[in-house]
């Protein structure tokens, strides 16, 4: 496909049209060099989710870095794919699997690699295992828990124990282990997220106990995210980590100072209408505003004030000043509402092009 | 892109692979039909705005009912891909400001008849230095700012020196006046129609001071789809921007109660954890709720109450959603469509309950 929206290596940032979804480049290397570093001499090991991101070329680019488990998670069938497709050995679906087609090209994947999906129900164990055997395939199957997020997985100890038993017995799958999922509003300070951690962390090393008590052997336990890769990874039992967010990182994410802002949108500014409110060319459709609206990158007394589909306002403070055609970089408040609307990253080294990486797995929501 | 699970034409709309963004054909038809009529009888015709759905088959519905004329895009992206699909009058409603994009634009204007707004007479001497040498005409609208708190100029000694500005400079057409005025706020019906027309009188309010300054101005465009009343009674305005009335959403339903919700996204019940709450296999990455939380239809009792990523918390009433059961379906209708569909690829376009084709959303992700 002939793409006039694809700049060339070593294109000034100034002469790329925007809005752009641009990545700087050393901020993501630095950030994966934090999570190698982390998980270099620990038994656990991050398995990043490829949702936020949903490139293979990111995926794999953390994988060679180290401090990964060699896969990825994925939040869907169609994710999934576009991983194994790129490249990814091994990857674990977060989420539960649903309805036969699904099923059927979740089973085909699983043919192509090493492929685990998590499970709540002892329905969903038994479509998935009659249609693994049908295709003569392994697949893996880990049970979800329920932590605190008030979403999917099991809710009670004893669901859980007797769920990884009817998955042990079934044919076509394997019991591989648990996993659960947790979020939080912002908790900046470090003693809170690893209380917490260890609080929510504590339900999952309970039913990993059980279940091993009960005679299972538990070969993964699957916890933890960004907020607390660092608190899951002291505690003992718990295998794999599933950060994501800390790659591109967030405003949401401003606390965990060890990371660095890595994906914003480059917009410019196409109005000064009035004295004090400039109007840029970026608005919720490039950049999400489910968090709260993006900050403004390195220019004091700039802050968006409000953004409509396809506008930004740029409220100015403190003898701040924008002209028509200068650009401006935002730092979103969510990175993989924003992700998902796009299409490319720009990835940007010294204030030039270095690579420009297709978002293959945008749009895979099924 | 979305990676579909490929499902024959016939398909019954409850068999289809999750989540999907599904248009209801006979819907989407009658809303164009009922809407575009509203200017049966009036000097004003409809001008879609194709930023509203991305897809060029819906626009040529648009544009083959009576009661439309051209259309308008956001982006220069959006632009291009329209005008490569054979629409041939694109107003692009919005600033265009970069050496790049001006060059695009004019690259656009060889093929098609290209307009565009300014707010700027810096602007008006960059659009014309560079239609003038690629040897093209760009029609040029003066933006009033009308109520949105965003580009544009007030009707005032300014407005008529940019409109004069424009008429005098080569390679550029002056054509009129484009103003965008705020949806409805509030629940009176009869406040609505008052802000709307208090504020579409700002904008003819420039055009009187442009004619009066010996300017002739020949199009009064402005945007918004609740426009279409007021419009009807000042006769000055010659065209409505509307572009949400083929496919609706909930937030202009409530002011358009006879348009009918044409778009869906359907979705899957994965889990039924616990009674009081069902998940669906659609979050905000499939619905887009930036602006307000998509409503779930046909389940009293049932809320679409959270969404992250990928999955949606449905809060259910004692003894609601009995059939929200793990792989049921259900449907989501979207508070605001811009954002919705900005999320997909293709519609799943579907007429008596049956799947009659994938329409691709050719313009999607053309922010630039």
């Amino acid at each position: 496909m002939i793409d006039s929206q694809t700049p060339l290596p070593g294109t000034p940032m100034q002469d790329l049209d925007t809005p752009c979804l641009v990545i700087d480049l050393d901020a993501l290397d630095r950030n994966m060099d934090v999570i190698a570093d982390y998980y270099r001499d620990r038994p656990s090991k991050l398995r990043g989710h490829s949702k936020n991101h949903k490139t293979p070329a990111i995926a794999l680019r953390q994988i060679r870095r180290g401090g990964t488990i060699g896969g990825v998670c994925a939040a869907k069938v169609a994710e999934a794919e576009v991983m194994v497709h790129g490249g990814v050995p091994s990857v674990f679906i977060t989420s539960e699997v649903v309805g036969d087609l699904k099923i059927s090209r979740l089973c085909s994947l699983a043919g192509q690699a090493e492929v685990m999906v998590a499970c709540d129900s002892p329905d969903n164990a038994r479509a998935l295992s009659q249609e693994a055997a049908a295709q003569g395939v392994d697949l893996g199957v880990v049970i979800e828990v329920e932590t605190g997020l008030k979403r999917c997985g099991v809710q009670e100890i004893a669901q859980g124990v007797a769920l990884a038993h009817e998955i042990a017995s079934l044919p076509g799958v394997s019991f591989r282990g648990i996993m659960s999922h947790q979020v939080i509003s912002a908790m900046p300070d470090r003693e809170d997220r690893v209380t917490e951690g260890n609080r929510v962390i504590k339900g999952v090393i309970d039913l990993k106990d059980a279940i091993v008590d009960s005679g299972l052997p538990v070969e993964i336990v699957s916890t933890g995210e960004t907020w607390s890769y660092d608190v899951a990874g002291e505690i003992p039992g718990v295998t794999e980590i599933q950060g994501g967010s800390y790659l591109l990182m967030e405003t949401h994410y401003d606390y965990m100072t060890e990371f660095s802002y890595a994906a914003k949108v480059l917009t410019t500014v196409i109005s000064t209408p009035r004295p004090g409110i400039a109007i840029g060319d970026a608005g919720t459709r490039a950049v999400s505003t489910l968090r709260g609206m993006p900050e403004v990158d390195g220019r004091p007394g700039v802050a968006v004030e409000a953004m409509d589909g396809d506008h930004a306002v740029f409220k100015l403070s403190d003898g701040a000043t924008l002209n028509v055609g200068d650009q401006l970089l935002l730092i979103p408040s969510q990175q993989d509402a924003m992700v998902s609307r796009w299409d490319r990253f720009v990835g940007l080294r010294d204030g030039k092009v270095e690579a420009v990486w297709d978002i293959q797995a945008r749009g895979c929501h099924n | 892109m979305e990676r579909p699970i490929f499902q024959p034409v016939g398909t019954p709309v409850e068999e289809l692979d999750t989540p999907a963004l599904v248009v209801d054909l006979d819907l989407m038809e009658r809303n164009i039909q009922t809407y575009q009529g509203y200017f049966a009888g009036t000097s004003a015709t409809v001008r879609p705005v194709l930023t509203s759905h991305l897809c060029p088959q819906v626009a040529r519905r648009q544009l083959a009912a009576p009661g439309s004329r051209g259309v308008a895009v956001t982006t220069v992206g959006e632009a291009e891909v329209f005008v490569a699909a054979g629409f041939d009058d694109v107003l692009l409603s919005n600033q265009v400001v970069t050496a790049s994009k001006i060059r695009r634009l004019c690259g656009l204007a060889t093929q098609a008849n290209i307009g565009v707004a300014v707010d700027s007479s810096a602007n008006v001497a960059q659009l014309s230095e560079a239609a003038a040498a690629a040897g093209v005409e760009l029609g040029v609208l003066v933006e009033i700012e009308a109520g949105m708190g965003r580009c544009g100029v007030s009707p005032d000694a300014e407005a008529v020196a940019l409109a004069r500005a424009v008429n005098d400079a080569e390679g550029l057409n002056f054509r009129g006046i484009m103003a965008t005025v705020p949806g409805p706020t509030g629940d009176d019906p009869q406040d609505h129609a008052r802000q709307t027309r208090q504020n579409l009188q700002v904008a003819l309010g420039g055009k009187d001071l442009m004619e009066s300054a010996g300017l002739t101005v020949s199009e009064v465009s402005v945007g918004g789809a609740h426009c279409h009343a007021a419009a009807g009674e000042l006769p000055g305005i010659t065209e409505v921007r509307a572009g949400r009335y083929p496919l609706m959403d909930v937030r202009l339903q409530a002011h358009l109660p006879e348009l009918s919700l044409a778009a869906m996204v359907l979705s899957t019940v994965i889990s039924r954890p616990v009674d009081d709450m069902a998940v669906l296999d659609a979050g905000h990455k499939a619905t887009g709720p930036d602006h307000g939380r998509p409503v779930i239809q046909g389940h009293p009792g049932a809320t679409a109450a959270r969404f992250s990523a990928e999955h949606g918390v449905v809060e259910l009433e004692a003894g609601a959603g009995e059939a929200l059961v793990p792989g049921r379906k259900a449907t989501l209708a979207p508070w605001e469509l811009a954002s919705c569909v900005n999320q997909y690829d293709y519609i799943r376009a579907v007429r008596g309950g049956k799947l009659e084709g994938y329409w691709p959303l050719s313009a999607r992700g053309r922010f630039a």
